[in-house]
């Protein structure tokens, strides 16, 4: 049967005409039914969706500073991303496979890159996210920040990439950290890890945790290969005194005062961890 | 007749190689005495002798940690139960726990692990918290896995010792298999000969006179204690291989009522900090009371030094603290158990409750050489 399909599929290609990805099909509707079938879906082009960091208006990484104010750990997860076209229909992103940094559920987004002030990374960074995605128009994007319930709560060690990296693991609330995110100045510091809290095991929910605290990220217009998502960490460390000496920190633990303002511009409702709206670390930006 | 020759030598080197081949592989048995049920063992983990030698090397491993000098066994000194002797221990980087170090003694019929983790119900996955946690940093491993596989590589007892407990794996190097093994290693910590299990199995003299009146007023509705420290292994959290029922203990003492709000201090708020219900603050687990004698100090912040004092603060029914940070009467927690409300004791009673706390003390499990360093020094 296996073969069976595959042969379609082959004859199916090889009897498109023309490049894939190049506007309407005019193939026969047979074959589109056939592959629809077998499985498989219209012509896709490839999709790569660049993510930049800021800090307020202006560039920061690992290696350098920003009035004073720099980068000490950013890495993040994304999935449930899709492209919006003008009519305001969601297509949906089909991740490519990667050994490092996203298979077909989930993205890590890394920009810890051992320098400077980030200590503990791999030396490694990911600052892309790259898909595949029927050709079209499209005018926005979304996606959710975090890892997706049905994988968070898996057994971490038998997980392939991106979910198997230790700095990402959670094992006290059995699941992942979705963000993790740094800034200190010189005396002076913030961090944020941020996943899915306030749990308790109960039968026929695989984590309990009633904080999902994935937020969904919306941004409009955003036009894929042109434009960039930028984070802003100005926006994220947003009322909080980074000069007062008294370093701070957020665990999304329910205690903590010191989550009120993250979470307010994670667009996270921190006593449910529902998603209210649209991060405001998140914007689009133009690609340089 | 050479060929014959050769074929009996051959049957007799392979009934000598079998014959040795059973010494060396021989299977798992518990040293359990009549009457203490099997722990549970998670069916994808069972136990062997060649798991549980490479766990307990990998207990004293001071490689495990950031600072190459921090082991499973610094916190975890097996003549304390163990546990360390610190109010709250101490990580590789020095940074300060917000608890003391749990006694590891029966924690294989522990049903949940740690202080205050209801998500928590295997060793294997309690394993990576120290290993890899950040908040606190423990060992300091995190983000350095890849580091410890290199080690456990190069290691030449390790090198072998993972490929024989492991024989099925092509790749037995990893921290999956790390984690089995140091759960098979800890399981088999068991404390099940103290002065009071003697006296339970017929030996009228192991305990004292004393002993027996503080076993009876332990055991007693008076003093309430046997409800959250009892059954086999005196605490309400335990399970076992048959149990019916996953008993699940988790109870606020009334050490703290922080601004009369039922408050606990805001690093230690227990079953709150992962669930986020007011109802869960300063929940803890209640430990098992065995070696109790020795794991001072106590409470899961160490905050009470000695066994007169925690009787004191149940004989009060919860710690009133006058002023400071943590003021409040704890014996007026909203969230207190109702099983802590205070009862009177006699100078004499109290020295028999002491006294009978003491017989749980059980010698062989903080000398038994199974569960010793055994890396020479």
């Amino acid at each position: 049967m296996l073969s069976l399909i595959s042969s379609f599929i082959a004859q199916a290609k090889w009897a498109l005409p023309g490049k894939l990805g190049t506007g309407r099909c005019r193939c026969p509707r047979l074959l589109l039914t056939l592959l629809f079938i077998a499985g498989c879906s219209a012509p896709q082009q490839d999709v790569e969706i660049p993510f930049e960091v800021r800090f307020g208006g202006t560039d920061l990484s690992c290696a350098g500073e920003v009035d004073g104010v720099a980068l000490t750990d950013l890495r993040f997860y994304v999935h449930d991303i899709r492209l919006v076209t003008a009519d305001n229909d969601e297509r949906r992103l089909r991740l490519l496979g990667d050994p490092l940094w996203q298979n077909s559920d989930v993205v890590l987004l890394d920009f810890e890159s051992g320098e400077g002030r980030c200590t503990n990374g791999t030396g490694q960074i990911n600052n892309v996210v790259r898909g595949r995605a029927p050709p079209g128009d499209y005018t926005g994007l979304k996606f959710r920040l975090g890892v997706p319930e049905h994988l968070n709560h898996a057994d971490p060690l038998r997980a392939e990439a991106p979910l198997n990296y230790s700095i990402m693991h959670w094992h006290w609330l059995t699941g992942y950290k979705f963000l993790r995110a740094g800034v200190a100045s010189e005396s002076d510091g913030f961090w944020i890890h941020l996943g899915s809290s306030r749990c308790e095991p109960t039968a026929g929910n695989a984590s309990g945790c009633r904080a999902g605290n994935r937020p969904e990220v919306v941004l409009s217009p955003y036009v894929p290969g042109k434009d960039v998502v930028e984070l802003d960490l100005q926006a994220l460390v947003n009322g909080i005194d980074l000069e007062d000496g008294t370093p701070s920190n957020c665990s999304s633990g329910p205690a903590e005062t010191e989550c009120d303002m993250p979470f307010i511009a994670l667009g996270i409702d921190f006593g449910s961890g529902d998603a209210v709206g649209t991060p405001a670390i998140f914007r689009v930006g133009q690609r340089e | 007749m050479t060929r014959l020759r050769i074929i009996v030598a051959a049957c007799a080197l392979a009934v000598i190689a079998a014959a040795f081949s059973g010494l060396f592989t021989r299977e798992f048995e518990w040293p359990l005495p009549d009457g203490v049920p099997l722990p549970m063992v998670p069916p994808d983990n069972l136990m062997s002798n060649e798991k549980v030698a490479l766990g307990r090397h990998l207990f004293y491993e001071k490689r495990l940690s950031l600072n190459g000098a921090t082991s499973c066994a610094t916190c975890h000194v097996q003549a304390l139960a163990f546990t360390d002797s610190l109010a709250r221990s101490v990580g590789a980087t020095g940074e300060l726990h917000p608890r003391g170090s749990m006694t590891l003694v029966n924690a294989a019929w522990s049903g949940k692990l740690t202080w205050a983790n209801h998500l928590i119900d295997t060793l294997e996955v309690q394993a990576l918290i120290p290993m890899f946690g950040e908040e606190p940093i423990e060992m300091g491993m995190v983000g350095r896995e890849s580091a410890i596989i290199e080690m456990l590589r190069e290691d030449a007892y390790y090198r072998e010792a993972f490929r024989t407990a492991f024989a099925a794996d092509s790749d037995p190097y990893s921290i999956l298999n790390t984690v089995r093994a140091l759960a098979s290693f800890v399981r088999t910590i068991a404390s099940f000969d103290s002065p009071y299990d003697r006296f339970q199995r017929g030996e009228a003299q192991a305990l004292t006179d004393g002993q027996v009146r503080g076993m009876n007023l332990f055991f007693s509705e008076r003093l309430e204690c046997f409800h959250c420290h009892g059954g086999f292994n005196f605490t309400d959290s335990s399970t076992h291989a048959d149990a019916l029922v996953q008993s699940v203990g988790f109870h606020n003492n009334g050490l703290y009522n922080i601004g009369a709000s039922g408050a606990y201090p805001s690093d230690n708020t227990g079953l709150y900090d992962l669930t986020g219900e007011r109802r869960d603050m300063g929940r803890f687990k209640a430990p098992t009371l065995r070696n109790i004698a020795v794991t001072a100090p106590y409470m899961h912040d160490g905050s009470i030094e000695t066994l007169s004092g925690v009787i004191e603060h149940y004989e009060r029914g919860g710690r009133i603290i006058l002023d400071g940070p943590h003021a409040g009467d704890g014996s007026r927690n909203p969230y207190r158990s109702e099983f802590v409300r205070g009862f009177q004791l006699s100078a004499e009673e109290k020295a028999d409750v002491i006294a009978f706390l003491e017989s749980l003390t059980d010698e062989s499990v903080l000398t038994n050489p199974d569960y010793s360093d055994p890396f020479p020094d």
